[in-house]
């Protein structure tokens, strides 16, 4: 699934960082598994947004995997301000997941 | 910064001390069935099988899913527990009232002890009811695994209080006829209303979301819910009116019909998983879910000899120990871990998390001991049935030594987990 952006660039440098967060249960990072939605730069108010979402609305594991989007981002971009907004519209399905996001799966 | 809905989890404070109360109780009962394996080949009706029972039904099956309900449900409704302090008293009351509650039977006496205990068990009750119900109504989420769920509840509450009824009926002349002649209902209301359908509406939501599996089925799941309810009244009504036994075919064959399509409901799930990997512990919940199938059998042979009834009073025995250590052992032993690690995992680590490469949840139990604990459980399970179809009591020792292991296993990996501390760097 692709991720929505506004800065390419620095969307793919955001992404190599939030690789790094892996939802505890799955063992799969946020990346593959597709919960990540939109990652938009603003330079002027040095403001980072990141719109994502949890497989299931009421995850026991969600505010953990939410702060540490937040906490990858904002050691990438330290001068920057990050803002995680956690939506449910769409909600998450197994579709998101990426090819090497099955692969991982199918092996594991 | 974080926004949106992102919700809170119930508090470890008040799940917690639920899942080490059921590892305990399941520790005692294993040691009263190894102690007293030999009360199980007598008339079901016996101070012994009573204990044990109500050990299982209340101490490690109802304690350790009012825990983690009291978790779960705020992920099934989509929102959160309306009230922690009903959820800790709730724990007090349950916790108090069992142990005097079984006093009373292992003495076989319905005085005083029990009666307390069995209003401090329906007090506990009743708080989890409102709580649950409350929580639901406040939701804005009315799905088919909140109904199943909150009917599950509702059908706990019913049987509590007929087991209270029941306690009272010794001693004061209450209900129409003698106390025992009411067992059934109370046990079967308990088996297939409180166990049965918790086990569906909880697992038809988890088994596909631990698989992450695209299979759904909403309306599977509300004809299982019909077959399963309308089964128990059916069953109840004949068993008030006295039908011919035979006729308790019609009730068996709607509620297997009704585990029926949940084995289906779990396959088709399995078979569309996109995590092809399954860890031991949701292979054990899988195991049990066939497991579902084998009480029901067992009634089926009960039915057909019930002339041999008189003679054979274990295979009332082998129908109990079918339930309770059977599907519903398996599946609280494999969801214990595939919850309590998560659990613990966010009270030590979720201020912690990014700071540190923090351990998985699965890391906090010893997988090798869970492995073990699982072979002695099916091994223990099979042997312990043996036991009880053919009365030889060194078979019957052997399974009950078997689940001992078991219980020493688990209660060895829930307290690991309990008392895991954070990872140094």
């Amino acid at each position: 699934m692709k991720v929505k952006n506004n800065n390419p660039e620095k969307c793919t440098e955001a992404l190599f960082a939030l690789a790094e967060v892996i939802d505890p249960e799955i063992g799969l990072n946020v990346v593959d598994l597709g919960l990540i939605y939109q990652i938009d730069f603003f330079e002027e108010e040095r403001k980072i947004q990141v719109s994502m979402t949890l497989t299931t609305q009421f995850c026991p594991m969600g505010e953990s995997i939410v702060n540490n989007v937040t906490r990858a981002i904002a050691d990438k971009f330290q001068k920057y301000s990050v803002n995680t907004m956690l939506v449910f519209d769409p909600p998450w399905e197994p579709a998101r997941i990426t090819p090497e996001g099955k692969e991982f799966l199918e092996g594991n | 910064m974080i926004t949106g809905n992102i919700q809170k989890t119930t508090s470890y404070r008040i799940v917690l001390p639920f899942y080490l109360y059921a590892a305990l109780s399941f520790l005692v009962a294993c040691i009263m069935l190894l102690l007293f394996s030999d009360s199980l080949q007598f008339h079901h009706f016996n101070p012994r099988t009573l204990a044990i029972t109500h050990i299982m039904a209340l101490g490690w099956g109802t304690m350790i899913i009012l825990g983690a309900s009291y978790q779960l449900v705020p992920v099934l409704i989509e929102g959160k527990l309306y009230n922690n302090f009903m959820a800790y008293l709730s724990f007090v009351f349950a916790g108090l009232g069992i142990p005097l509650l079984v006093y009373g039977f292992y003495s076989f006496d319905m005085g005083l002890p029990m009666q307390v205990g069995g209003i401090l068990i329906n007090l506990a009750i009743f708080l989890y009811l409102a709580n649950l119900a409350k929580s639901l109504y406040d939701s804005k989420t009315k799905n088919v695994h909140a109904t199943i769920v909150f009917t599950a509840i509702a059908w706990l509450f019913a049987t509590t209080l007929l087991g209270l009824l029941l306690v009272y009926n010794f001693n004061i002349k209450i209900l129409d006829q003698d106390s025992v002649r009411y067992l059934s209902i109370h046990a079967h209301i308990g088996i297939a209303g409180w166990f049965l359908q918790l086990v569906i509406g909880v697992g038809s939501r988890l088994i596909p979301m631990f698989l992450i599996s695209k299979y759904t089925n909403r309306n599977l799941l509300w004809q299982i819910y019909v077959l399963v309810n309308f089964g128990l009244i059916l069953f109840i009504s004949f068993d008030l009116f006295g039908v011919h036994p035979m006729a308790h075919f019609i009730t068996i064959g709607l509620i297997l019909l009704g585990i029926g399509g949940f084995i289906f409901y779990c396959k088709k799930a399995y078979d569309q998983r996109i995590r092809k990997k399954v860890d031991e512990a949701m292979r054990l919940s899988l195991l049990s879910v066939i497991m579902l199938a084998l009480p029901i059998i067992a009634l089926l042979i009960f039915i057909l000899v019930m002339n041999l009834i008189s003679s054979n009073g274990s295979l009332a025995n082998l129908y109990g120990f079918l339930v309770f250590f059977g599907w519903l052992t398996a599946i609280i032993i494999g969801m214990t871990f595939k919850t309590l690690p998560f659990i613990v995992w966010n009270k030590v680590y979720h201020d912690k998390a990014g700071n540190l490469r923090t351990p998985n949840p699965k890391d906090l139990f010893n997988e090798t001991v869970f492995k073990i604990s699982a072979l002695s459980y099916i091994f223990g399970f099979i042997m312990f049935s043996i036991g009880l179809v053919y009365n030889q009591q060194l078979i019957l020792n052997t399974g009950a030594l078997l689940l001992l292991a078991t219980a020493i296993l688990y209660n060895f990996n829930v307290f690991k987990i309990f008392l895991h501390k954070p990872v140094d760097q």
